[in-house]
């Protein structure tokens, strides 16, 4: 390997690829939609208390009141606490006519023998509605309450309807350092963070793509190849576009610092988020192993497509592999060591994205870190060696896509 | 120079290169030549270290392959170029992968871009160029980076007569700077005018090898080209007489040689402008050779 020439390559590749457009536009979007995001805060600042309850209406379920049809006498005459949500009605013709007026979310008709059978029928306008009577904590409430109502002290009512009411969440970290955080920093942020990283590396190994394929249909590969070695041609994009890649993660991170006015605000973000430094490192590790994986299997493919555009589509298979964890994002929110996410966590094509996904959230055992590094580090040669043999060969058949008797053979051979 | 030795490539079931031995001596302009596929962009993509031979040896510049790729230069028949890139920066960039240095690269380019009539286009960019443009400046690309030896396949298609006359013009140069070229070309009169020595290859199998003049004498032992006044319709062993350009091509019978015809022409007094043994164009040499190949057996490869 001739270290000076992969050095001209990288640079070469880093250089031309700066200035394309489409590297431009994508790396001044993410600051431009967070300039814009910033304006807006500030035009709507003086109007708050308007924008807060434009905001609480779109997240509002149902703030109508349940209409009640007691045949069982324990909830004639409702607590006065909750005269507000629930509405009794003598009989369920009219409580159903309001329904249908949609004066009310949901009508609960309370059988007779309702101590002894728990007999309730919930009426609703749409299907999905019973399933959110069943699980309300607001139902619930309102029955424990009345059922408890005149015969126990009323602090004990009070706390037998809800016990979880002044709920604080501490989650231990590995340090044995409690940590609060609310729903949002503590799963959507890092959701973000790593779905950054993740495009990062299908940007630049997109790039990669894209220069292998473009100096295949042009014809110049011929003679760059008749002064480096493939593998030299393959470490230097390898590292120039991964610089590239780099550079918009760096002009992203930096305008965010910009915009949350410095350092210290940056730091308090993370320190909110309360992630933990090892996870930052386990990002970076991630992240480089994912680009070099990524990367070398993308141009391999690259160099086998006749056109860019070929190319590709052949490219396509890896970028779907690559997105499956997000895919499963649902159940690995709620226990991010669900054993399917584990199994992902082995799989080189996946790993780096189901590891990213899956440390902000939670302790992941060691074993699944140490596991997936090294399944990365153990793929990586083996990529670079089929990544390189394909582009030794693919670079040079020109006019048609090889079919796959041939990669056998050139695999093989 | 280059010597290469029993030299085989294999693809499938195809054999591009055939046992092929030659050799290029320095300072001299090589012809390669052959019909499509014959396997001459293989074997040279094996002299550059592009492609590894199945078997054979091949000594370039004294050593192997790989270490002799930055003295040499290499003009592919598929053509190709950076489309977006500037003119200098591409010839700089090129010169770097072949391990010159910026400096000395960016001299070089800007030398031979004037010495091609580009000196003006040295900021364009490549796909702002007229066809004949960047066909000379792929030319360019082929020797900024000073090779010892290079390799020059189709150098003339595409070009205008002025820009044939511009390339035969470096070509020559090249050569008077001491510089090795291996020619491949399908135009037969360029190659007669430029090279020393040839090799023929077909179907991957050498055909012809030697000095070009060498060659010539080889294929025309039996024919002589004679302008006279008036041709005696008697001369003995003439076997057939073909009026060409105002003078007469005299096949000649087995056993006959030159002089007997020359002696029977002033013996009858003819009054003789010229006789000389007919030279054979190397087209039909060329045609003459690769047919007689093909007729022994069946259809050639496609290009690898």
């Amino acid at each position: 390997m001739n270290w000076r020439k992969v050095w001209t390559i990288a640079r070469h590749e880093y250089l031309t690829n700066v200035r394309r457009t489409g590297f431009i536009v994508m790396t001044a979007l993410i600051p431009a939609l967070g300039l814009i995001a910033l304006l807006l805060i500030a035009l709507l600042m003086p109007r708050g208390e308007e924008v807060a309850d434009w905001l609480e209406r779109q997240f509002d379920v149902g703030r109508k009141p349940i209409g009640v049809v007691d045949r069982s006498g324990y909830f004639t005459s409702i607590l006065p606490e909750y005269r507000e949500t629930f509405v009794l009605y003598e009989s369920q013709e009219t409580a159903e006519a309001a329904l249908r007026a949609e004066e009310l979310q949901a009508v609960l008709v309370i059988g007779e023998d309702y101590l002894n059978s728990g007999e309730v029928v919930a009426l609703t306008r749409e299907s999905f509605g019973e399933a959110a009577i069943a699980d309300s904590a607001r139902v619930r409430r309102f029955l424990i309450a009345h059922l408890l109502a005149d015969k126990v002290d009323p602090a004990l009512a009070h706390r037998a309807a809800d016990p979880l009411e002044n709920l604080q969440s501490r989650v231990l970290s590995g340090t044995g350092q409690a940590r609060s955080g609310g729903m949002v920093f503590t799963f959507l942020i890092p959701y973000f963070l790593a779905l950054f990283l993740i495009m990062t590396i299908f940007a630049s190994s997109g790039y990669l793509l894209q220069s292998v394929a473009e100096e295949k249909e042009n014809r110049i590969v011929e003679i760059i190849l008749s002064s480096v070695r493939p593998t030299e041609l393959l470490a230097g994009k390898v590292l120039g576009l991964g610089a590239l890649g780099l550079t918009q993660v760096l002009i992203w991170l930096g305008s965010a610092w910009g915009f949350t006015g410095g350092a210290a605000a940056l730091l308090a973000l993370v320190g909110s988020v309360g992630i933990p430094a090892q996870v930052f490192v386990l990002g970076v590790v991630y992240y480089l192993l994912g680009y070099l994986l990524y990367a070398v299997l993308m141009a391999g493919v690259g160099a086998l497509g006749t056109t860019m555009r070929e190319s590709q589509q052949l490219a396509g298979i890896f970028s779907f592999i690559a997105v499956i964890p997000y895919m499963l994002a649902s159940f690995v929110m709620i226990n991010p060591n669900v054993p399917v996410a584990r199994v992902f966590s082995f799989f080189p094509l996946t790993a780096p994205t189901m590891m990213m996904l899956r440390i902000p959230l939670g302790e992941v055992p060691w074993v699944d870190v140490a596991g997936s590094i090294g399944v990365l580090l153990l793929s990586i040669p083996a990529a670079l060696w089929f990544g390189a043999k394909l582009f030794r060969v693919g670079l040079l058949i020109y006019g048609k896509r090889p079919t796959m008797r041939e990669i056998w053979h050139i695999l093989r051979g | 120079m280059l010597q290469v030795q029993n030299l085989t490539k294999r693809f499938g079931d195809l054999v591009a290169v055939d046992d092929l031995s030659f050799e290029v001596e320095p300072g001299e302009v090589f012809g390669l030549l052959g019909p499509n596929g014959a396997g001459k962009t293989t074997t040279i993509r094996m002299i550059l270290d592009i492609l590894p031979p199945d078997s054979g040896h091949i000594t370039v510049l004294g050593g192997p392959p790989a270490a002799a790729q930055p003295r040499i230069g290499y003009l592919p028949e598929e053509r190709g170029l950076y489309r977006n890139a500037r003119v200098l920066d591409m010839l700089v960039y090129l010169a770097e992968l072949k391990g010159a240095h910026r400096a000395r690269a960016r001299e070089r380019a800007m030398e031979w871009l004037e010495r091609m009539g580009l000196e003006d286009r040295a900021n364009s960019r490549v796909k702002d160029l007229s066809r004949g443009m960047q066909q000379r400046l792929q030319v360019i690309a082929s020797i900024v980076h000073d090779p010892d030896l290079i390799f020059l396949d189709e150098p003339f298609q595409g070009l205008d007569p002025v820009n044939v006359e511009r390339v035969k013009g470096v070509i020559a140069d090249l050569r008077r700077e001491g510089k090795t070229i291996v020619l491949s070309s399908h135009q037969m009169n360029l190659v007669e005018a430029l090279c020393d020595r040839i090799l023929l290859v077909n179907r991957g199998r050498s055909v012809l090898y030697g000095s070009l003049a060498e060659i010539k004498r080889q294929f025309a032992p039996h024919t002589i080209r004679v302008r006279v006044s008036e041709l005696p319709p008697d001369l003995p062993g003439v076997v057939a007489v073909e009026p060409r350009d105002g003078a007469y091509d005299l096949s000649l019978a087995e056993g006959t040689g030159p002089r007997d015809v020359l002696r029977a022409l002033l013996d009858r007094g003819v009054d003789l402008q010229a006789f000389e043994i007919a030279p054979v164009p190397l087209e039909e040499i060329f045609i003459r050779v690769v047919t007689a190949a093909q007729d022994s057996s069946g259809a050639t490869g496609g290009t690898l």
